[in-house]
């Protein structure tokens, strides 16, 4: 049984410049049209397997939202069918509910019923959320008191501890600070891997490819494409470029590097740009071995896309044989956004030895390296080598982190464990001296 | 696993049950959102919730003074009864008419005053109305407090009659019920009824015997006070609080019958034409 299904869903609204035109027209008991009929969606088909991530994308008004309103029940569609399996939670905008007046406790409370959890299971659950929320004693303080971030914390906090089956999210994460995001994400990561279904709405094309196993291309109301998110990111890009190309100014060419810029500006934190591409290794790889994963471990093991400065990053690569094969290599490249390569390592020139392995073996390697870097994006990447330096499969796309500055600023690309020593010919006179 | 689908087309009838029942499936919800709406407006007040009782207090002191001996107005004394300060008599009319009066008010705004629970969740909407009207007649029990304390103040006795004011009360309920769901409805779908509504209330105290004592209506106006359900209300509670007498047995049916009437019609209109609201914020 699907989570959700969707079929033939269409949403008809009736736009009129102004509300007395639309009384006209009214009045005249449909003799006069003032008003046209828009399709924010016309015939979607989908069906939502239950522990699908599922990215929806698209440009501003193709319908993202109003898709997952109508999902979630919010909105009726004017033609179609909804079914939902599950709990359903869904998430326009954090904190939306809270009454500035009362209490972050009062308001958790309120927004737990309204999600619909019993009041048992909420206080039950209530200290988890506070945890999670991390706002200390002003959980008993009024929310008008609250920043913006706090507020989100909170509302972040108690929908995703309502454990829906089903959970949908509509641009929830651009708030808050690095490491309430991180947090945020580690939680959808466990949600996901928990088997929750969730569906995204993002512009951000690199939480797509990242977070997501499927994913959707919304244009102007209809579902034009589906598939892996890879896939539907390179056709989004697409469009963007066809909708660009639309477009014939005197300017042309500054329009079409503001237009590039604007594509990509969610890239910031997606290393797939055209450069890191054209670099990437020109060698195909046999398919004798396919690299089935490759994961980002923080210095506690747990999985995580941000990395603070100067901290160890563990990859964890797993790969399956496809033939038996008496000796291999795993290694791991890692990249800046531009597509240098910064390091590269392997199990040979660790010297570690895989051994000879059977067909259908899976083998995991971790790799734990510091990452004395610059804050910003950077990739990896992971190949399986053979004997004979002979390419037998390598990672399909590059796995994206950020690293994150935890305590100075860093000049340059990376930073060198520096140590600083003064000499001077004493003490007094270098006070005067300087 | 609750599993809902929300094309399924079902009777109205099916809706309509359905969405009582969400009042006892969501009481928690419904419990909390009655505890905000109550409260909310002496969050800020260094006496909270005594302000519930001493506000009307006030007030129907207020009253009682400027109709006493001590300022001079007393005016007209009330018909039967010479002794009753006029004042008690105006606040015992007014406490059923406020609670109608805030009820429309409110619930012309009960949809759209709370868009974000509207389009950003899934929500009970029926909830909404709903705690609106109680959370107005939870106000009046104050002000009925008031007024039982003031009664006492002034040494009257309190009437057994006293005891049938539930029965009223429910009534009242259903009735106001059924008007805020309409409401609710036409303010959400033709937001100019609010405009209308304004006068219709104001005209509604003038028409409902409560500055005016009903036996001074002229016989060819008496369909002003037989066809007013709030006349009936006022008259009720006058009866009960102060004359302690019961009011009649035919009208207090009538009256029961149309607060039942009004009630199912509203809430099944809002049940009817509540997928569309969100259509229209």
């Amino acid at each position: 049984m699907p989570a959700i299904s969707l079929r033939g869903i269409g949403k008809k609204y009736r736009i009129a410049s102004s509300k007395s035109l639309r009384l006209r027209e009214i009045l005249s008991f449909g003799k006069k049209q003032h008003s046209q009929d828009f399709w924010a969606l016309q015939d979607i088909d989908l069906e939502v397997q239950p522990g699908t991530t599922l990215g929806i994308v698209g440009r501003n008004g193709a319908g993202k939202s109003t898709l997952l309103q109508i999902v979630s029940g919010v909105l009726q569609p004017t033609t179609g069918t909804v079914e939902v399996n599950g709990r359903l939670t869904a998430i326009f905008g954090l904190g939306s509910g809270f009454n500035p007046e009362f209490t972050g406790r009062e308001n958790a409370m309120m927004n737990g019923l309204i999600l619909g959890m019993d009041r048992r299971q909420m206080l039950d659950r209530f200290e988890e959320i506070e945890a999670f929320a991390d706002i200390g004693d002003f959980i008993d303080h009024p929310v008008r008191t609250y920043s913006s971030g706090m507020k989100s914390r909170l509302g972040f906090a108690v929908a995703v501890n309502v454990e829906p089956d089903i959970l949908v999210i509509d641009e929830a994460l651009s708030a808050g600070d690095a490491a309430f995001k991180k947090k945020a994400l580690q939680r959808m990561y466990e949600l996901r891997d928990s088997g929750t279904t969730v569906l995204f709405v993002s512009h951000s094309m690199g939480m797509v490819s990242r977070f997501c196993t499927d994913a959707v291309l919304l244009h102007r109301g209809h579902l034009i494409a589906s598939g892996t998110p890879d896939e539907i990111v390179s056709e989004y890009r697409d469009v963007l470029e066809k909708a660009q190309g639309q477009k014939v100014t005197k300017n042309a060419e500054r329009d079409r590097q503001l237009d590039y810029t604007i594509a990509h500006e969610d890239e910031d934190d997606m290393p797939d740009s055209p450069n890191g591409a054209g670099s990437r290794e020109s060698r195909r790889a046999t398919g004798e071995a396919e690299v089935l994963g490759v994961e980002l471990l923080d210095e506690n093991r747990e999985p995580a896309d941000q990395i603070s400065a100067g901290s160890d990053l563990t990859v964890r690569v797993r790969a399956r044989y496809a033939r038996a094969v008496q000796q291999s290599s795993f290694g791991v490249v890692l990249r800046d956004r531009s597509g240098t390569l910064l390091f590269a390592t392997s199990t040979n020139s660790e010297n570690v030895s895989l051994g000879a392995r059977s067909e259908v073996e899976v083998v995991t390697v971790d790799f734990t390296f510091g990452v004395p870097l610059a804050p910003g994006s950077y990739g990896v990447e992971a190949t399986v080598t053979g004997d004979g330096d002979r390419l037998l499969g390598q990672s399909e796309e590059k796995t994206a982190f950020e690293v994150v500055a935890e305590e100075h600023e860093v000049w340059g690309l990376i930073q060198v464990p520096t140590t600083v020593e003064v000499h001077g010919r004493d003490p007094e006179e270098q006070g005067q001296a300087t | 696993m609750a599993t809902y689908t929300s094309s399924e087309k079902r009777g109205l009838g099916g809706a309509f049950f359905d969405a009582l029942g969400t009042f006892y499936r969501r009481r928690w919800l419904l419990g909390y959102f009655i505890h905000r709406q109550v409260t909310r407006s002496y969050r800020r007040s260094y006496l909270g919730l005594t302000w519930a009782v001493l506000g009307p207090l006030i007030w129907v002191f207020f009253l009682a003074l400027i109709f006493s001996h001590v300022i001079g107005i007393k005016n007209r004394g009330v018909e039967g009864d010479p002794t009753l300060n006029f004042g008690l008599y105006l606040y015992c009319g007014l406490l059923p008419f406020l609670a109608f009066s805030e009820a429309l008010n409110k619930g012309l705004n009960s949809i759209r005053s709370n868009s974000g629970l509207v389009q950003k969740v899934v929500f009970p909407l029926e909830i909404l109305p709903f705690t609106n009207a109680i959370a107005s007649m939870v106000d009046k029990v104050f002000g009925f407090g008031a007024l039982l304390i003031m009664l006492l103040f002034f040494g009257r006795t309190l009437h057994w009659t006293l005891l049938y004011m539930p029965v009223i009360v429910v009534l009242q309920l259903l009735f106001i019920l059924g008007l805020t769901y309409i409401m609710a409805v036409l303010g959400t779908f033709l937001p100019d009824v609010g405009e209308v509504m304004r006068p219709v209330i104001r005209g509604m105290f003038f028409v409902t015997p409560i500055l005016w004592p009903p036996d001074r209506l002229p016989e060819s106006l008496s369909w002003i006070e037989d066809y007013n359900p709030l006349a009936y209300l006022v008259n009720a509670y006058r009866d009960l609080i102060l004359a302690g007498t019961l009011p009649g047995a035919l009208s207090t049916l009538y009256f029961a019958l149309f607060s039942v009437a009004i009630f199912v019609l509203g809430f099944a209109l809002f049940v009817q034409l509540r997928p569309r609201f969100a259509d229209h914020l």
